[in-house]
C-alpha cells in the first residue's frame, strides 16, 4: 500500500532555494514526522508526512509550524507557507509549485537575505490619550522606515495600540534597526514597546494558488 | 398613541422609516446585534488579550481563561453571521 492509499500527505511549511540535494531538518514535524525536501526546480518545499486532513486553527499547532519555519530560516532564506497546506501525494504539490513558480521567484528576489521584525507601541495601562502621541507614531515609523526595505502598516487591533507595523529589512542591517529601537524607546520611556523578530516574511509574501476561494496555496 | 398607530398601519403592510417607532426599535436591535455578534471585533478582542499577555500585563491563568471565553464568543458570532441572526422575515410584508 502506497502513502496515497494511506491517506498520508504532505504538509508545506515553507519553501527554500535548492542547493541539489535533500536535506533533513530532523523529526520536528507534525506527529514528530521527518521535516525534509523535496525537489521542483531550483526551490525545495520543506516538508513532512501527515495524514491528510482539515488542519483546525490551534495554538498549539500554529506554534509548532512557526517553529519549524524559525529553525530552516537560521540557516536558508525562507518563503513562508500559511498554516494548513495539506497536499494529498508528491503529484499534487509538484503541479502547485509548477502553477506557483513566476511568483515565488519573484517573491524570491524581494525576500532573499531579508528578514521580518515587528513594532507594537502601546499607550500605558489607563492613559486615554497622551502629548505627543502623534509626534511619537511619526517618528518611530519614519526613523524605522528608513532602515527597512518595505514597510507594512498593520491594523491597531486596540485602542491602546498606537504603532503596530512589520519591516523588512536586510539581515545585516538587524543591528542597526535594533539600535535605532532602543533610541526610540528610550526617547519614549512611558510607553511600552515589544520589538520582535527577526521572523520570516509572513507580512510581505501573498500567493495564492490553485486554492479555492484563492486563500492559500493548496 | 404612536405605538398603535404603527402597528395598525403595519398591519396594512405599511411602515414609514424614521417615524415608525418598531422600525427604529428594530434598528437600535439590529445595531446592538451587529455590535454583539461581530466576529472582526472578537478578533480583536482576541488579539488584545495576546498582546496583554506578552507584555506581562496579565497572567497566564488570565490570558487562558480570557482566550477560551472569547474564542466561544468568535463562533457565535461567526454562527450568527452564517445564520443571518439580525434579519428578520416579517410573514405580514412589513420590515
Amino acid at each position: 500500500m502506497n502513502e496515497d492509499d494511506r491517506g498520508i500527505g504532505k504538509y508545506v511549511y515553507c519553501i527554500i532555494k535548492s542547493n541539489g540535494e535533500k536535506k533533513s531538518f530532523g523529526n520536528i514535524g507534525f506527529e514528530g514526522g521527518e521535516v525534509y525536501t523535496l525537489e521542483y526546480r531550483d526551490f525545495c518545499p520543506v516538508v513532512s508526512d501527515v495524514p491528510v486532513k482539515e488542519y483546525e486553527v490551534c495554538e498549539k499547532d500554529v506554534e509548532l509550524q512557526k517553529k519549524v519555519i524559525e529553525h530552516i530560516m537560521k540557516d536558508n532564506s525562507v518563503l513562508p507557507m500559511a498554516y494548513g497546506m495539506v497536499f494529498k501525494n508528491k503529484k499534487l504539490l509538484m503541479i502547485a509549485m509548477s502553477a506557483g513558480y513566476r511568483a515565488m521567484k519573484k517573491a524570491f528576489i524581494e525576500i532573499d537575505n531579508r528578514v521580518e521584525l515587528g513594532i507594537k507601541v502601546l499607550l500605558p495601562k489607563d492613559t486615554a490619550c497622551m502629548d505627543g502621541i502623534d509626534k511619537c507614531k511619526s517618528e518611530y515609523m519614519g526613523s524605522l522606515k528608513k532602515l527597512a526595505v518595505q514597510t507594512k502598516d498593520l491594523k491597531l487591533f486596540s485602542n491602546r495600540l498606537i504603532v503596530n507595523a512589520s519591516f523588512l529589512v536586510e539581515k545585516n542591517m538587524i543591528d542597526i534597526f535594533s539600535n535605532e529601537v532602543n533610541i526610540l524607546e528610550s526617547k519614549y520611556p512611558d510607553l511600552k514597546v515589544q520589538y520582535s523578530g527577526p521572523w520570516p516574511p509572513y507580512n510581505f509574501v501573498d500567493i495564492h494558488i490553485l486554492s479555492k476561494n484563492r486563500g492559500g496555496f493548496r | 398613541m404612536f405605538i398603535l398607530d404603527d402597528l395598525l398601519l403595519r398591519e396594512f403592510g405599511l411602515c414609514i422609516p424614521g417615524l415608525d417607532i418598531i422600525w427604529t426599535l428594530e434598528q437600535i436591535r439590529d445595531f446592538a446585534l451587529k455590535e454583539l455578534y461581530n466576529p472582526e471585533k472578537v478578533q480583536n478582542q482576541i488579539k488584545e488579550n495576546r498582546m496583554l499577555f506578552e507584555f506581562g500585563e496579565i497572567s497566564k491563568e488570565e490570558y487562558e481563561r480570557k482566550n477560551d471565553d472569547l474564542l466561544q464568543k468568535l463562533k457565535l458570532a461567526r454562527r450568527s453571521v452564517e445564520m443571518n441572526i439580525s434579519v428578520r422575515t416579517d410573514i405580514l410584508g412589513a420590515r
